[in-house]
């Protein structure tokens, strides 16, 4: 054997591997996007498994963007997605302007922020619901419990009494219910994923032209202007990156929404998914190609720009 | 002048202050599930008892009582080392071909591996419950650990490629006249040299294994279901558990928090594909 060939050879496995690993599954949802495949049927019990005689053509399609659910779940998961994209950059960037200067106890700082993106997505999930945001038993309920019983007692003090009965009782906000417990979702992730945020943007200060900002405060630039006009512009591919990477990621956020929201219609994508895949599988599959669909538009963004960090 | 003046006020007790406030805000969460752990189901959900309590440590003594707690650590641990094996073992050669003996269609080779990571999971649930239903591998260590392999294996084998080229050619190629075959150079040259690499990527890989939770969750049901598969079913406990759920969560996210901080460098090359310097 040649010299080259043997080491060229030594990533057959890995291609290979990936290569069954993406193709196989994926073709088989296209093939079950297209017949009738539905798990429990006792009148046509011949759409109960796969076979080309079932054929459906775009019907799964047309069914699945007929129906209310799949609406609901692309805009939940756009809305949820957006929402985090939006809170973890804003917040990233100003807590890596805020802790990339030395101070006492920075590396116990980076420490304790960074800890929230170790924690398991299920175990995130279970916290905040419960022990968090929980309206009676969670620190929500009870810090709410606790400012009314506040109230209560200042209603009945004198002088003050007649101004506190005016302010109506606190009441706690439940989680579980549809809208609110996309919020608990964005609450989660957004807690979860700003250390991630944090992390890049400070490792790309760390690499902003010192000089330059030298040049600036010599000549008078305030903070302000040296934040707008040469911090935020060198941060601009990092965010870019970070916006791109947590899109894919969270488009396809599992844990968190069937923990959160089991049962009370908060639904995003991938959930839609796992519910149509309890039984009709062709709609399933079609939902499934309109994930790819989604995730490969910002994946092709994402993939161009580190192709061209690879050239570098 | 005035500006300096401030903004060094600023950065002497502002920035400090402000810095802490901000990490101990955001550690808050953990905190308070370890504090939790520490009381009765009881105390938990009573306010009295909110910061001031009798700390108690049945909460982990009860674990395997309570959850089978080890059972699913066990398979967390199986699964998660044996898959961060099996993907070294096929990332490295894997990295060290295209580093080393690079060929014009590396770049794309790299990137396509890329784009398979960011295919959703959710589009191929079924037809993957359906091929390891019929291959009678459902719930099965072995699947879980091939499964976790290939979603990790894009990212090694990355990190892995990234750490290799800057290992200077010369060296490999001196290694090549001394009449050393593919594999030494492999096993005595290269993983020495890169060794901090590889450990540092075999840990942010068995990080990632430990934390999935799509297909731990859909493809096991008792056998070779994991820590996520646990929690995840333990979702509602209505107040009654508080505590010993917050024991048995503590337990399961505790170690892989402190691997993290070791890894913190790392975690941005693996998770930007070294887009971020």
């Amino acid at each position: 054997m040649s010299d080259r060939k043997l080491p060229r050879l030594l990533q057959t496995p890995a291609v290979l591997l990936l290569l069954v690993w993406m193709l196989i599954p994926l073709a088989m949802t296209l093939y079950f996007s297209f017949i009738r495949y539905v798990l429990n049927n006792l009148r046509r019990p011949e759409w109960t498994s796969p076979s080309p005689s079932n054929w459906r053509g775009f019907g799964n399609y047309e069914f699945v963007l007929n129906s209310k659910d799949f609406l609901f779940a692309i805009q939940n998961s756009l809305f949820i997605v957006c929402s985090i994209l939006f809170l973890t950059v804003i917040l990233g960037i100003l807590i890596a302007v805020l802790i990339n200067k030395t101070f006492p106890g920075q590396g116990i700082v980076r420490v304790l922020l960074i800890s929230p993106f170790f924690v398991m997505p299920a175990v995130n999930a279970v916290l905040w619901i419960n022990m968090i945001l929980d309206p009676v038993l969670g620190l929500q309920g009870i810090a709410v419990g606790s400012i009314n019983e506040l109230l209560d007692s200042l209603r009945n003090a004198p002088l003050v009494g007649g101004f506190f009965s005016l302010w109506p009782d606190l009441a706690p906000i439940s989680f579980r219910a549809t809208q609110t417990s996309a919020y608990a979702v964005i609450i989660m992730v957004t807690w979860q994923w700003t250390p991630f945020a944090v992390l890049i943007f400070m490792t790309s200060l760390q690499s902003e032209d010192q000089q330059q900002k030298e040049a600036a405060i010599l000549d008078g630039a305030s903070t302000w202007s040296q934040f707008r006009f040469l911090t935020l512009p060198h941060l601009a591919r990092p965010i870019a990156i970070v916006v791109m990477i947590q899109a894919i990621f969270h488009l396809s956020l599992y844990a968190e929404i069937e923990i959160v929201s089991r049962g009370n219609g908060n639904k995003n994508l991938p959930y839609l998914i796992g519910e149509f895949a309890n039984n009709n599988i062709g709609a399933a599959s079609a939902t499934g190609i309109f994930a790819v669909i989604l995730a490969n538009i910002v994946a092709i963004f994402l993939l161009r720009m580190i192709g061209k960090t690879l050239m570098e | 002048m005035a500006i300096v003046a401030k903004s060094s006020r600023f950065s002497k007790f502002g920035r400090p202050v402000l810095a802490w406030g901000v990490g101990l805000m955001f550690f808050f969460p953990i905190f308070w599930m370890m504090l939790t752990s520490f009381k009765t189901d009881a105390d938990a959900v009573k306010p009295e008892h909110l910061i001031w309590f009798t700390p108690t440590f049945e909460n982990y003594l009860n674990m395997t009582e309570n959850y089978d707690y080890w059972r699913f650590a066990r398979n967390s641990v199986i699964t998660a080392v044996l898959a961060t094996a099996f993907t070294l073992c096929v990332g490295i050669p894997c990295a060290y071909a295209m580093a080393f003996n690079p060929s014009r269609s590396t770049k794309d080779v790299l990137m396509w591996m890329l784009s398979t990571k960011m295919l959703p999971a959710a589009a191929v649930l079924y037809p993957m419950t359906f091929i390891t239903k019929s291959a009678g591998l459902f719930d099965t260590h072995f699947l879980i650990i091939l499964v976790l392999s290939l979603i990790n294996l894009p990212i090694v084998v990355w990190m892995l490629f990234t750490y290799f080229k800057e290992i200077p050619k010369d060296i490999i190629e001196a290694g090549q006249m001394d009449g050393v075959n593919t594999w030494g150079e492999i096993k005595e040259i290269l993983i020495p040299l890169a060794w901090g690499g590889i450990a540092s990527t075999a840990l942010l890989c068995f990080i990632f294994c430990w934390n999935e939770a799509y297909w731990t969750v859909r493809l096991t049901t008792t056998d070779a279901a994991t820590l996520s598969k646990l929690i995840e079913g333990n979702r509602a406990p209505e107040g009654l558990f508080f505590g010993r759920l917050s024991a048995v969560s503590a337990a399961a996210v505790g170690p892989i928090v402190i691997l993290g901080w070791f890894c913190q460098k790392q975690l941005v090359q693996g998770l930007t594909f070294g887009a971020v310097k």
